[in-house]
């Protein structure tokens, strides 16, 4: 499935309101600047997925997309082990980087993953006039190509091609780095393609 | 020694739903749910790797590689006209792991995979002669065919098994 060039170009503004609101909420967590990339679109065969999510050991937040799209697939933050005890220490106040993380610095990842999926979908869902829920949600911290392939072997539609949304969110000051990455499935992206269109036609 | 590095220039990589076959090294990264599964003769010292997705193909036929009922009769096939016996040949199965304990613990797509593999493979009397299946954490594999079959594991804590 190829996006056209407006269909691209809509997704990613889609994607910069909903990632803003998320870089928002992580900035007003931290207390500090969040620096965000321009939104990437990446179709992806199944068989390169390798290429983009490596063997790298990550903290991943999942959240299903449900609401008036029901399994419309999934949404996730992202952030690599040392970002993750970074993020954890400045929210709790601890110095010691050199740790695994503990129950706590589970729970603290589960709840910023829950406040920036959730002004995420908060408000592309509020631009797209439809109801977009998370599921609750669903962490693992391991290889990040293992789990990236776990959701697409459960996704409801069989496919050969994942669309990848990722926006990355850099915190500076304390050297975080962390991303949103939205896979939807494709009825799903055919759907908010279908919006946004109808949307740019009737302004 | 390339048994040393198995992280160099000639190994393959084998991406999900994609197998090889041949002598060469051969790697796969980041199982989760998905299957990987090494065929080896000792005696030809030629092998077979892929990275299953699922465990039926329901009908379709592009990607082979992607589903437990297309891949073994491939792999099977490929080994036997290269010279193979069945009988020689030696199994391993790796990964099948239930990443998230929230989602899709009603699929269990990683215990599928590995069952329908290990029936395929006592269907075309192929021994099955190591696994490590399971558990909630990612897997990545080198394969050396030249080596022995050599069938290295690892985890993403670092740690690393010979299968």
């Amino acid at each position: 499935m190829k996006l056209s060039t407006v269909q691209a170009d809509a997704l990613q503004e889609l994607g910069n309101i909903g990632a803003a609101h998320a870089a928002t909420s992580l900035s007003v967590m931290l207390g500090s600047t969040i620096e965000m990339s321009v939104p990437a679109i990446n179709m992806i065969d199944l068989s390169q997925l390798g290429t983009i999510m490596g063997e790298e050991s990550a903290a991943m937040v999942v959240f299903e997309i449900q609401g008036e799209i029901a399994h419309g697939g999934y949404i996730l933050f992202y952030i690599t082990q040392e970002s993750a005890v970074r993020l954890t220490n400045t929210i709790l106040g601890m110095k010691e980087i050199n740790r695994p993380l503990s129950e706590m610095d589970q729970s603290a990842l589960l709840e910023v993953g829950n406040i920036m999926v959730s002004a995420f979908l908060d408000a592309t869902a509020e631009l797209l006039g439809i109801v977009i829920l998370p599921s609750p949600p669903a962490l693992t911290i391991d290889m990040a190509h293992a789990a990236m392939q776990s959701l697409i072997a459960q996704m409801q539609e069989e496919t050969n091609e994942v669309l990848l949304f990722a926006t990355e969110l850099v915190c500076k000051e304390y050297k975080i780095d962390s991303d949103i990455i939205l896979m939807p499935e494709r009825s799903t992206l055919l759907r908010i393609i279908e919006l946004l269109e109808n949307m740019m036609k009737s302004s | 020694m390339p048994d040393s590095q198995p992280y160099n220039d000639q190994t393959t990589m084998i991406g999900i739903g994609e197998y090889r076959v041949g002598s060469f090294p051969m790697m796969t990264i980041g199982l989760g749910s998905c299957l990987g599964l090494t065929l080896f003769d000792p005696n030809l010292n030629l092998g077979a790797m892929v990275h299953i997705m699922l465990p039926e193909s329901a009908g379709r036929k592009d990607r082979p590689g992607k589903y437990a009922d297309t891949a073994v009769p491939l792999l099977v096939n490929e080994l036997t006209d290269l010279g193979c016996k069945n009988r020689a040949v030696i199994a391993k199965i790796i990964g099948g792991a239930a990443m998230f304990e929230y989602f899709g613990t009603n699929l269990n797509i990683g215990e599928r995979n590995a069952e329908k593999v290990r029936i395929l493979l006592k269907e075309y009397h192929i021994q099955l002669v190591a696994e490590d299946v399971g558990g909630k954490f990612g897997r990545s594999v080198t394969f050396l065919p030249s080596n022995g079959g050599k069938v290295t594991v690892r985890r993403a804590d670092g740690t690393s098994t010979d299968l």
